[in-house]
């Protein structure tokens, strides 16, 4: 979408005009400023409570997180709730400078530096106020999400639009607005909710990115129920074409790289992964299939099943038996959750030991995408951006937590090919696709 | 299996021997430390109740009960090397013993002029000779074997008195040489760890996976003088050693008793000392990775080349801190180097678990499709690439240096005992 404004713009500008000061540069310096006046903020009340400051300063070791670490203790954004909670305790009470005051710091120092991924708050006891104009259906797929009942980018972005076409469907234009200017805000607090279930994985942002997109171009003059029936019918099309179509298409690409006699081994449980076995071994080939799994959520437990229903052999381990597995595989198929702008792989939590391994034996790795996945992001590492699943049934302790995240980044050198529904591309090429898909739509 | 090989003629180590044999092979002892301690607690029974005329008589009797435990468990590779240890004590025992005396006909074991009188000494012979100063020791006891079955000059009979007396004389040194390797074994945790504080900084944010008694002590004794952070990895399926599985007793309610993982025992096991600790599953080793000041594992057996069997997991994190360019430290004491290579198990497990563990391991119990292989090896093989440093209770070594080490710690005719 991004794009397409940008070669927009470029066309329409030949000459190098001066931008207007109120509109090019205000997105650049908002940012600045918003920086700023937090700095200031934050100097006001370092110098009203200097002494504390004092002592925390020399305690703030953290070398790269140091200053978004100090912006997410003063801003008061929801993403790190529960982490601030626990960092601002003790402030008020750093006059006793005891050895346990020292202690308890020295955990929380852990806390910080994982902090900014953004904890899951439980959303089943209703933490966040149930307002009434949460749609129903919108309430029930929340649920779904924070019990991960429904895991997976695929089934999170068909859920999600399948959930949001019954809000199309139930709402009703209020007086003295139209339906492409009103809906927007009334589907965001809808948004907003299910984000507050689990973060919003690339697949959801860029449908409703593309919902939001069809709503603005659509026809003022259009009456009601034909607009709501044609928004309906875009999500249809758009699940049809960039999800189930690609998958198909993905599935017969895939296919033929699977050779008689093959061992494939595959990680957790990718949906599109499954539907290539399951359609290489209806399609008579001859493989075995290794699935490796691991902690927390272990789902290819729930593959293994479903594989063995179908009577494909299957071998089952965990993450740390790779090494004794790796040298009898001859192909990796990995699923993705996105593909970033530079090639890298984010996924599953455990995938980039599994690529890692892969390469290092000369074995080839696969990941399946569909494009509507891509994101025009450019992390380095799993730090940029991840999620901590919920730590349920662990014993906490003094000096002891828990951190299970559920997502890891693949560097691009270790993806061989990634399947997508326009062809197998190198990791590399994830920009060009944007930009074609970005210029068609 | 000989069941009923008889390999020491005193009745009560005979009945030792066999229980540590049957231990062994039920795996009701277990792990490196443990196996040796029973192994050196044996030998210095048998050591203490032999009765033996030549030194050989003392080597072959140890020798058949080393072979007997080796092959009772062969995984537990510090069963061999602690033989081995005992072997090669003798031999120095008795060369401190008779090396300085010259007999007839035999040479001072130091000077290699005096081996060019052996008939059987070639110049090849010489050479190799030179590099292994007790060889002259063995070459003394065949004179005296030959001395001993062919009595027929009274000088023969002099030299074989004279090498009883003396061999008999070794024995209280001996023992006390076995007591020292006992207490090097009991001390080893803390030996280790004598100079943690000087491999981990302020501030380290240290990894270690699965639950090492020799990494624990490690940390632990740093953690007196260092504030760092420890992310422990969760290391499924291994859960805690067989021998306290048969001591586990089922809760009230019949079910089945909650094994705890590996990782987590060693998680709780820091942070009850003070260690600020981070429990991770094993999925978030590559993305925490990036953060890793240091890995340090402990292993299970060294070999030769300097390449180790730790537990299963270790070779994905080892990998991924290579991929990091993240230090890797191992934490070992100098009783796990062996003088054997891997050469048949590349990769490959040298001991694997029960599957059922990795079920079990999994949400909803063990309910398996049929016609699934489940594969849960106990160890993996982590190359001596890999490695940066190891730690031993005699200082710290490269993994090229670990050669030299064996060499020096054993004799090489004890190779295969």
């Amino acid at each position: 979408m991004s794009s397409t404004k940008h070669t927009n713009g470029l066309s329409r500008d030949p000459q190098p005009r001066g931008p207007p000061p109120n509109i090019q540069p205000r997105p650049k310096l908002s940012k600045a400023e918003r920086r700023d006046l937090q700095e200031k903020q934050k100097a006001a009340k370092a110098a009203a409570a200097s002494s504390t400051n004092a002592k925390d300063k020399p305690k703030e070791v953290e070398k790269t997180l140091a200053v978004p670490d100090k912006k997410s203790e003063s801003r008061s954004k929801p993403s790190a709730v529960r982490s601030i909670a626990r960092i601002n305790q003790p402030s008020p009470s750093k006059d006793s400078a005891s050895v346990e005051s020292a202690e308890t710091e020295h955990v929380l120092r852990d806390l910080r530096i994982f902090s900014h991924f953004g904890f899951t708050s439980k959303i089943g006891s209703s933490a966040t106020s149930t307002k009434a104009d949460i749609h129903p259906s919108i309430l029930r797929l929340a649920l779904q999400f924070a019990e991960f009942r429904i895991v997976g980018a695929n089934a999170r972005c068909i859920s999600t639009l399948t959930a949001l076409k019954t809000v199309i469907q139930d709402y009703a234009t209020p007086p003295q607005t139209t339906l492409s200017r009103h809906l927007m805000t009334h589907l965001s607090p809808q948004i907003t909710h299910l984000v507050a279930a689990r973060p919003m994985s690339t697949s959801m942002g860029n449908a409703i990115r593309y919902l939001k997109y069809e709503i603005s171009i659509l026809d003022i003059d259009l009456p009601e129920q034909d607009a709501k029936q044609f928004l309906c019918e875009r999500l249809d099309h758009y699940v049809r074409d960039r999800i189930i179509l690609a998958d198909l298409v993905i599935q017969d690409l895939a296919i033929e790289k699977i050779h008689d006699g093959d061992a494939i081994l595959t990680y957790a449980r990718s949906s599109v992964v499954e539907k290539v076995l399951v359609q290489a071994h209806q399609a008579a080939k001859d493989f075995s299939v290794i699935i490796v799994d691991s902690g927390p959520l272990f789902e290819g437990k729930r593959l293994l099943a479903s594989l063995r229903r179908t009577g494909i052999k299957c071998t089952y381990c965990l993450l740390s038996a790779l090494g004794a597995v790796i040298p009898s595989v001859s192909l990796v198929f990995l699923g993705a959750h996105a593909l970033h702008a530079n090639g890298a792989l984010y996924s599953r939590a455990g995938t980039a030991l599994v690529s890692m391994m892969a390469k290092q034996h000369s074995v080839p790795v696969l990941a399946c995408c569909e494009t509507y996945k891509f994101s025009n992001v450019v992390p380095f590492d799993g730090f940029t951006k991840n999620e901590l699943a919920p730590e349920d049934g662990f014993e906490s302790r003094p000096f002891l937590q828990s951190l299970s995240p559920l997502y890891d980044l693949t560097p691009s050198e270790a993806v061989s090919a990634v399947v997508t529904e326009v062809g197998l591309i190198p990791p590399s090429s994830v920009p060009t696709i944007l930009f074609r898909a970005g210029v068609q739509e | 299996m000989p069941a009923s090989t008889i390999e020491v003629k005193d009745k009560a180590s005979q009945r030792a021997v066999d229980v540590v044999v049957a231990k062994l092979r039920r795996r009701q002892i277990f792990g490196s430390h443990e196996t040796a301690l029973e192994t050196v607690l044996l030998l210095r029974q048998v050591v203490a109740a032999a009765k033996f005329n030549t030194i050989d008589q003392l080597l072959d009797m140890v020798r058949r009960v080393g072979r007997r435990l080796v092959e009772a468990q062969p995984r537990e590779q510090s069963v061999g090397n602690i033989v081995r240890k005992v072997l090669k004590l003798i031999r120095d025992e008795y060369a401190a013993v008779a090396g300085p005396i010259s007999q007839s006909g035999t040479s001072t074991p130091q000077l290699p002029t005096g081996l060019s009188r052996q008939p059987w000494a070639s110049s090849v012979a010489n050479f190799v000779l030179l590099g292994h100063p007790r060889h002259q020791g063995s070459s003394l006891s065949l004179a005296e074997r030959s001395g001993n079955s062919t009595p027929v000059s009274v000088e023969g009979q002099l030299l074989a008195d004279e090498s009883n007396r003396k061999v008999s004389s070794i024995k209280p040194a001996l023992i006390d040489a076995i007591q020292e390797v006992i207490d090097e074994l009991e001390t080893v945790y803390e030996s280790v760890a004598r100079n943690a504080r000087d491999h981990i900084h302020s501030d380290d944010i240290v990894l270690t996976i699965g639950k090492s008694r020799t990494v624990e002590s490690f940390l632990k004794a740093a953690a007196r003088d260092r504030k760092f952070i420890v992310i422990v990895a969760e290391t499924a399926p291994s859960y805690v050693f067989f021998s306290d599985f048969f001591r586990c007793t089922p809760d009230p309610l019949g079910k089945i008793v909650t094994f705890r993982y590996l990782g987590r025992e060693m998680a709780s096991s820091l942070s009850s000392a003070g260690i600020s600790t981070v429990l991770v599953p094993d999925s978030c080793l590559y993305a925490l990775m990036s953060r890793v000041n240091k890995v340090i594992i402990g292993a299970h057996a060294v070999m030769a080349n300097g390449g180790m069997f730790a537990i299963a997991g270790s070779l994905v994190a080892a990998s991924a801190a290579r991929a990091h360019s993240t230090p890797v430290i191992v934490c070992t004491g100098q009783f796990k180097l062996t003088p054997l290579w891997n050469l048949h198990y590349q990769y490959a497990s040298v001991d694997v678990g029960d599957p059922e563990r990795v079920l079990s391991s999994v949400g909803d119990g063990g309910d398996a499709p049929e016609g699934v292989d489940i594969i849960n090896p106990w160890f993996d093989y982590v190359k001596p690439e890999l490695v940066d440093v190891l730690i031993t209770n005699y200082g710290d070594h490269p993994p090229a240096y670990v050669y030299r080490l064996v060499k020096e710690t054993y004799d090489d005719e004890d190779i295969e005992i």
